[in-house]
């Protein structure tokens, strides 16, 4: 993994974040060369920080993750947007993601 | 909800609802899946607190209604029933007699019954020259005495089998229906009004109804009257794989449908492939899923609508 181009980027928050780490290293990637996103940046949650409107998010999760309503709400709250995409990440790098809107929301035709 | 109109009486049974009454008619915003609605129709016990709470419906302690008939009311009902049965003879007799008329008038019709009897009766002759006894006491049923062409008839009226044996008797085997009548409003001795119940809490009081109970049915009420305020029309979501079909009420705003789950809290364990599951679902039966978290502290219902984000 060290010697993967991404490493130097997410090396603190692999380590600050030892459970989310691999689905976090795959997601990344994936958004990265597979997807193709471009000015991709790392937000730290507990952080805090000002973000643009333009931006989506990307909330990585790995299958074996558990978490509540509550928390996803407050990952909408804190980020005052609409919606995230969750990314979920499989041990055989398998990767799909949903979007998730708050609110009831009619997809497009 | 006009003045005029007074709330549906929801009879209650066994901690069920059931609408018996067709006035009722269908209730605005809560149709179901099933468009072929027959009586009785039994409610989602969420759409029966919702009626309640609304002032729509009352709750009607139906077994206790059913006060115990007095002889002058049961002697009435013998009554009533023996007219009934009476009538029901005379009707039928007078069908059979027209119908028996009418076929004997046609002489077609005579020419090819008598036909049928000779070749049966051949038949039925044959079959004894082999037979036991019993065939031939039988074969002798159909060769015997010739009687009239009307009382021959043979599996085509209800006494047929009655008149082969004893072609004089008719009228003792007329057979005639007993009707039981399927609302009990009809009955003199239902006497809804001392048994009704115009709130959730007095109904509970009275031991006939428990719903809400727990945390989940409380989340699903909740769940139910939030999306019901909003003007969609709900309906049971088995189909879905989801706890409710959410249809929008305004055709203009809305393309789609929904398939909503209920999470009873918001500090409920979500698992990432519940989320996959739902989103997948939702594509493939062309519905959106939408995840409806209530919090019991505030009474409130929060939404998250999953889709598929189409690449990956």
């Amino acid at each position: 993994m060290q010697s993967h181009p991404s490493y130097p980027i997410l090396s603190p928050y692999l380590k600050k974040y030892p459970t989310s780490a691999a689905s976090l290293f795959q997601t990344y990637n994936d958004i990265t060369y597979a997807q193709e996103w471009k000015d991709i940046t790392v937000v730290d949650l507990e952080d805090g920080g000002g973000f643009a409107e333009d931006f989506s998010y990307v909330f990585p999760c790995s299958l074996s993750e558990k978490f509540t309503f509550e928390q996803l709400q407050n990952a909408f709250s804190h980020l005052e947007i609409g919606q995230i995409f969750l990314a979920i990440t499989s041990e055989d790098a398998s990767i799909v993601y949903y979007k998730l809107s708050t609110g009831i929301v009619k997809p497009p035709v | 909800m006009s003045d005029e109109e007074a709330p549906i009486p929801l009879r209650v049974a066994n901690k069920k609802a059931y609408v018996w009454d067709v006035e009722g008619g269908t209730l605005p915003h809560l149709s179901q899946q099933n468009v072929f609605l027959g009586l009785p129709l039994v409610l989602l016990p969420e759409e029966t607190v919702l009626l309640v709470e609304l002032g729509a419906a009352v709750l009607i302690d139906d077994p206790s209604a059913h006060d115990k008939p007095s002889s002058a009311q049961l002697e009435k009902w013998n009554e009533e029933q023996k007219e009934s049965i009476k009538t029901q003879i005379a009707l039928m007799e007078t069908k059979n007699a027209k119908e028996n008329s009418e076929r004997v008038l046609s002489e077609e019709a005579l020419r090819k019954r008598r036909e049928r009897e000779e070749k049966r009766r051949a038949l039925a002759q044959a079959q004894a020259a082999e037979a036991a006894a019993q065939e031939s006491s039988e074969a002798s049923l159909f060769g015997g005495d010739a009687p009239t062409p009307a009382v021959t008839i043979t599996g085509v009226g209800p006494s047929a089998s009655a008149a082969a044996v004893n072609p004089q008797a008719s009228s003792a085997s007329v057979p005639y229906t007993i009707t039981v009548a399927g609302p009990s409003s009809s009955l003199d001795w239902y006497t809804p009004n001392p048994h009704s119940h115009s709130t959730i809490e007095s109904a509970r009081a009275a031991g006939i109804w428990d719903y809400p109970s727990n945390l989940q049915e409380r989340a699903q009420c909740g769940v139910f009257r939030g999306l019901w305020e909003q003007g969609n029309y709900l309906g049971v979501g088995i189909k879905f794989g989801g706890e409710y079909l959410v249809y929008p009420g305004d055709p203009l705003r809305y393309h789609s449908h929904f398939v909503a789950t209920v999470i009873e809290s918001p500090t409920t364990t979500l698992r990432p492939m519940e989320i996959v599951a739902h989103g997948r679902l939702g594509t493939a039966t062309k519905k959106s899923h939408l995840l409806c978290g209530w919090d019991d502290e505030k009474k409130e219902v929060s939404y998250l609508s999953i889709e598929w984000a189409g690449f990956g």
